[in-house]
């Protein structure tokens, strides 16, 4: 059998001229051994694009885990009897004092996995004000309900309005942190690293990011970070020391 | 202020679409920022389509990766916002999936399209290539992908993904695009025995 895949490559890849294309064409119609190959082809490249897609949807689904806001799905809202509800209470003080417990007294592998625990723990949801309706409850509402790029337009036409607002850049750094956007998330904690506030976590923001990007030089300056917040009494110190005791 | 000036794309959306162009390692952080990003949607599926929640996940799931060819094609025009667009492609999907259940087709039993692929085929040669593609025994096929052994696997699962030999060679760490021609070829021709020795 003669191969005729370069050939058949060089027509798909847009290679030929159009009298070559012409003569391919003419071959599938005169040569049956050459029809084979070009339906070989064109199967095995939709099948590996099938297989191909299978596995990023199976990727897609690790995303989504990861995404407790949007996945808290209610399923069967109405038909929900009381006791399912207590049961449901019930697990979730379980649950929660595992993790409180997984993340404060067992041994995660590394910092790494500790800050992502404390991501999905403590950014799950951002507390809003209870009778309040201002343009940041709406944001912090909008995030929380996991519409992240709605959050994201609340806040960025916010801080056109009011750039020096500190909390407006959390938030900001949070939801890109969230999104993985870890550099937008950097540069927006970063904005508020020298403001005087009774409480500012943006180094210790910046660090958990760091944490996460996880790129060459990260985990060593999210530690100096950690470090630092630990010295100064800034935000996030109890937090930093349970992360500087497990480098 | 005008606003006919005002761009449809933020730039988040920008900095995703650029990502997911680029191809390389790139266009991961990309594909993963946009799925993030619009995840919502699976409740829209479930609360508005009333659609159970696997449903809605694969709907958006298909969107994302619909999108995600478009975008890394450059037939994403940017015309409207990613979100519109993005929900316009759901919305879409959600309409297909809709019709299928109606005729009462099961996605499963169906066999894979190529009629994209035939696009590029005339109308006098498409029909034989057809018929042959209709021929193709898919779950033969799929099994003898493992077989190509893994290097061969990933290569070609990157260039049906779209990705051009160039970003085949950075991605995979080979030193030409042409070296990453003549590799993938000989991989089509190694599970084109595999399969026709079944």
């Amino acid at each position: 059998m003669e191969n005729y895949l370069e050939y058949i490559d060089a027509y798909f890849q847009r290679m030929l001229d159009p009298e070559e294309i012409k003569r391919f064409e003419q071959k599938i119609t005169e040569d049956k051994e050459f029809a084979d190959e070009v339906a070989f082809y064109l199967s095995a490249k939709q099948s590996l694009k099938a297989e191909g897609d299978r596995e990023k949807k199976e990727w897609f689904r690790q995303l989504l885990a990861q995404q407790k806001p949007v996945i808290n799905i209610d399923r069967n809202r109405l038909a929900r009897k009381v006791w399912l509800y207590r049961v449901s209470a019930a697990a979730a003080v379980i649950i929660c004092v595992f993790l409180a417990w997984s993340m404060f007294f067992s041994k995660p592998a590394s910092p790494q996995q500790m800050a992502e625990s404390y991501i999905n723990e403590n950014f799950k949801t951002l507390s809003i004000k209870m009778g309040e309706k201002d343009s940041l409850q709406e944001g912090l509402r909008l995030y929380n309900e996991g519409q992240y790029d709605s959050a994201l337009q609340q806040f960025e036409s916010m801080i056109q309005r009011d750039t020096g607002n500190y909390k407006v850049k959390n938030y900001l750094g949070i939801i890109y942190l969230r999104l993985g956007n870890y550099d937008k998330a950097l540069q927006y904690f970063k904005q508020f690293e020298d403001d005087t506030l009774y409480a500012n976590p943006s180094q210790f923001n910046q660090a958990l990011t760091l944490l996460k990007r996880n790129m060459p030089g990260d985990k060593q300056k999210a530690k100096e970070l950690l470090e630092h917040v630990r010295d100064q009494d800034l935000d996030g110190k109890e937090i930093a020391l349970k992360l500087l005791d497990k480098w | 202020m005008n606003l006919f000036n005002k761009p449809t794309l933020s730039t988040d959306e920008r900095e995703i679409i650029d990502s997911i162009a680029q191809n390389g390692n790139e266009r991961k952080k990309g594909e993963e920022r946009l799925f993030n990003r619009y995840a919502y949607f699976i409740k829209e599926g479930i609360y508005k389509y009333s659609l159970p929640e696997e449903d809605a996940f694969d709907l958006y799931s298909d969107t994302i990766i619909s999108a995600i060819e478009k975008i890394a094609s450059g037939s994403f025009q940017g015309r409207s916002s990613l979100k519109t667009w993005l929900y316009s492609i759901f919305h879409n999907k959600y309409v297909d999936l809709l019709r299928k259940k109606t005729t009462n087709k099961s996605s499963i039993h169906q066999t894979l399209s190529i009629s994209d692929l035939l696009l590029e085929i005339s109308d006098h040669s498409k029909s034989i290539v057809q018929k042959l593609v209709d021929k193709t025994d898919w779950e033969i096929l799929r099994e003898r992908l493992v077989q190509v052994g893994e290097n061969c696997r990933q290569m070609l699962l990157l260039w049906a993904d779209g990705y051009a030999d160039k970003d085949i060679a950075g991605l995979m760490e080979y030193k030409t695009s042409d070296v990453v021609k003549t590799t993938r070829l000989r991989c089509l021709e190694k599970l084109k025995q595999l399969y026709h020795n079944t």
